[in-house]
């Protein structure tokens, strides 16, 4: 009895080798679910000879919560304000500007955010903007293109709604359906915002539902969904009936940016990383196998060409230089406040 | 100790007696009460009761066949079934973060069912032999963590590993999977501990076996069934937990609920990971339960020989 149970405490020693042996030169990365083509990790281990442990994450807010738990990140890619946020509490790590070289090959759109000027901290990964993507079959393109973010208030799509259950992209739907800053810290505004949202699930009874909506709008389960571009234009890929607007009200402009946190471990292999994802073929790569938008110039340029991957597919390259599109700010009584009222709109 | 003991022991037989009083009682009147007339009404409830569990096995079951059949379908849709392919398996063995996920998955709840059988089933034993007060405060206790939402056990462990300055790694995984498995344990292994005649192991002690073989050539044995429970039990806890690893897991662990609660899209990769489990489980039990007969008849053929 013993010697088997010594066999067994032997054979899963042997079974956790790889994993322990895996300690010294790795990458931690962390980043969302689907993210990036597999193969850019592959040939990232195979160039540096280091082993990309990839982890997944969820949103932004899960992420922080991560980060606070001391755990330790190389590479993590969130969204805009979360970097905002984290740059104001210093818990970034400027880039190496020596081996981050590829920044020059950003899209000038993508150079210089308003949390980041000097592209100090953060290096754009992909974005998108939130649209409406609706069934041309079920409702007319020139109704959706007239009203923008008020077609949610229609009592004939009552049912037939999915509405994203995230705080900030909801708020930001009904700031600018009433003609407010997304980023507004006025709480006379978030109430009219709330009250807008709960006339809208009255109206309409849309389904609150996260990445569920991809499918669903591929498959036609619903009519209308407010999704993000990237998303939109691969439902649109699928089927054919989809058509995607971007609101003249105004709407959101999403960027995911790469950063290393102060606790990483690997910074140089991090900066690295960073550098080898903003390149040509890579970027490429990803935006291929997402559908989200590239920050890289030639790769916008390639995939948009006639000809090109996405030649023709509606949402793939978000609205430019509109003056009402916004990118979402840290703003602490948003941040505080939308998740609770959200909440109580879903419950109305 | 030998009272209550004894008084226990008293308690178990009485209620064996009253038992096969009642049932004793009852069968005459059984087979009495069973006129011709009676019969079709029988013939009804049998349909009904067999046919009520045709539903049930259905329910149970129906899922299961839909996710194996869409794990061949050679289109992207999880309801719409475009043809056979195996391009799902394909992708499933070409997904390195998935087919880690899974490696992860199964070492945890390998060696977190392991420590925990170990050591449940040893707090049992010890429990079985404790003063009324401890026990009762222990196995208290014990009920917590079973009572307790997952939740509130992962966010005190993410806590407890912060203080004490742990990384999230898989030693957190592994530490979180063995703390809420091991109340399983003991829940499973403490009834059947209960029916034991203690007897027994002092008799195995006085006819001078030591303490250490009285507990694994006696006590381990009579209990080996409630073990498996236990452990089986340990096993599919660890394997599909989501909240407790999502907040003790580190950088590179994820687990396969992690993975799936992260994905963007639908992937039928899922369905044919689930599917490789389901065929591994059915094989299991298909071993477990033809080994058993196998040996029966090699024995059954070899006893006329040595006759």
């Amino acid at each position: 009895m013993p010697k088997k149970l010594i066999s067994a405490l032997l054979l899963i020693c042997l079974l956790c080798a790889p994993l322990c042996s895996l300690a010294d030169g790795t990458l931690n990365v962390f980043n969302y679910g689907e993210y990036i083509d597999d193969e850019v990790i592959y040939n990232f281990e195979k160039e540096f000879g280091v082993r990309v442990n990839y982890s997944l994450n969820s949103n932004p807010e899960e992420m922080y919560t991560k980060l606070q738990t001391g755990v330790s990140y190389d590479v993590v890619v969130t969204s805009d304000y979360m970097i905002d946020r984290l740059i104001k509490e210093e818990r970034i790590l400027p880039l190496d500007k020596e081996i981050v070289t590829n920044l020059d090959q950003l899209d000038d759109s993508m150079k210089g955010l308003y949390f980041d000027p000097d592209n100090t901290y953060s290096a754009p990964y992909l974005w998108q903007n939130v649209v409406l993507c609706y069934d041309t079959t079920k409702i007319a393109p020139a109704k959706v293109e007239e009203k923008g973010w008020e077609i949610l208030l229609d009592p004939e799509l009552d049912g037939h709604a999915f509405i994203y259950d995230s705080p900030r992209d909801v708020f930001m739907m009904a700031f600018k359906a009433l003609g407010y800053s997304m980023n507004t810290d006025n709480p006379d505004e978030l109430q009219e915002a709330y009250d807008w949202l709960v006339k809208m699930k009255q109206t309409i009874h849309p389904s609150f539902v996260t990445d569920e909506m991809i499918d669903g709008m591929a498959q036609g389960e619903k009519w209308i969904a407010m999704m993000y571009s990237g998303d939109a234009a691969y439902a649109s890929m699928e089927n054919e009936k989809l058509a995607v607007w971007a609101p003249t009200q105004g709407t959101n402009i999403a960027i995911d940016c790469m950063f290393i946190p102060s606790n990483a471990t690997n910074p140089e292999m991090a900066n690295q990383f960073i550098n080898y994802v903003l390149d040509y073929d890579n970027s490429m790569m990803i935006t291929l196998e997402t559908c989200y938008t590239s920050p890289n110039a030639k790769v916008l340029e390639d995939v948009t060409a006639p000809g090109g991957e996405f030649d023709g597919v509606e949402g793939y390259l978000p609205r430019m230089g509109y003056e009402k599109d916004e990118i979402y700010q840290y703003v602490k009584l948003l941040q505080a406040e939308t998740p609770e009222l959200l909440i109580k709109v879903q419950m109305q | 100790m030998g009272n209550v003991s004894t008084n226990r022991l008293a308690g178990i037989s009485m209620v064996q007696n009253s038992e096969l009083e009642t049932t004793k009682k009852k069968r005459p009147a059984d087979n009495s009460g069973e006129p011709m007339q009676k019969k079709p009404a029988k013939h009804l409830t049998r349909i009904f009761s067999s046919s009520y569990l045709i539903l049930i096995l259905l329910f149970v079951y129906l899922p299961i066949v839909y996710l194996v059949l869409f794990s061949f379908n050679s289109g992207k849709s999880p309801s719409s079934f475009d043809g056979f392919s195996m391009r799902w398996y394909e992708a499933l063995f070409r997904d390195r973060t998935m087919l880690e996920s899974i490696y992860v998955t199964l070492i945890v709840a390998v060696i977190s069912t392991v420590v925990s059988t170990v050591v449940g089933t040893v707090a049992a034993i010890g429990l079985s032999k404790a003063k009324r007060l401890i026990r009762t405060v222990v196995l208290e206790v014990n009920n917590l963590p079973v009572l307790n939402p997952d939740i509130v056990t992962a966010i005190g462990l993410m806590l407890l590993f912060m203080s004490i300055k742990i990384q999230p790694g898989m030693l957190t995984l592994i530490l979180s999977h063995i703390s809420f498995c091991i109340p399983f344990v003991i829940l499973s292994v403490m009834p059947k501990l209960r029916q034991l005649d203690d007897n027994v192991a002092e008799a195995a002690l006085d006819l001078g076996a030591t303490p250490f073989k009285a507990l694994t050539r006696v006590i381990i044995p009579q209990i080996a069934p409630a073990i498996l429970t236990g452990a089986l039990l340990a096993f599919s806890m660890s394997l599909d937990d989501f909240v407790v690893s999502y907040f003790n897991a580190g950088p590179g662990t994820n687990t396969i609920s992690m993975y799936v609660e992260s994905m963007k899209r639908y992937n039928l990769s899922v369905n044919a990971m689930a599917t490789l489990f389901v065929v591994v489980v059915a094989l299991i039990l298909l071993l477990a339960n033809l080994v058993p007969i196998i040996k029966d008849k090699k024995a059954q053929k070899e006893e006329p020989k040595n006759a």
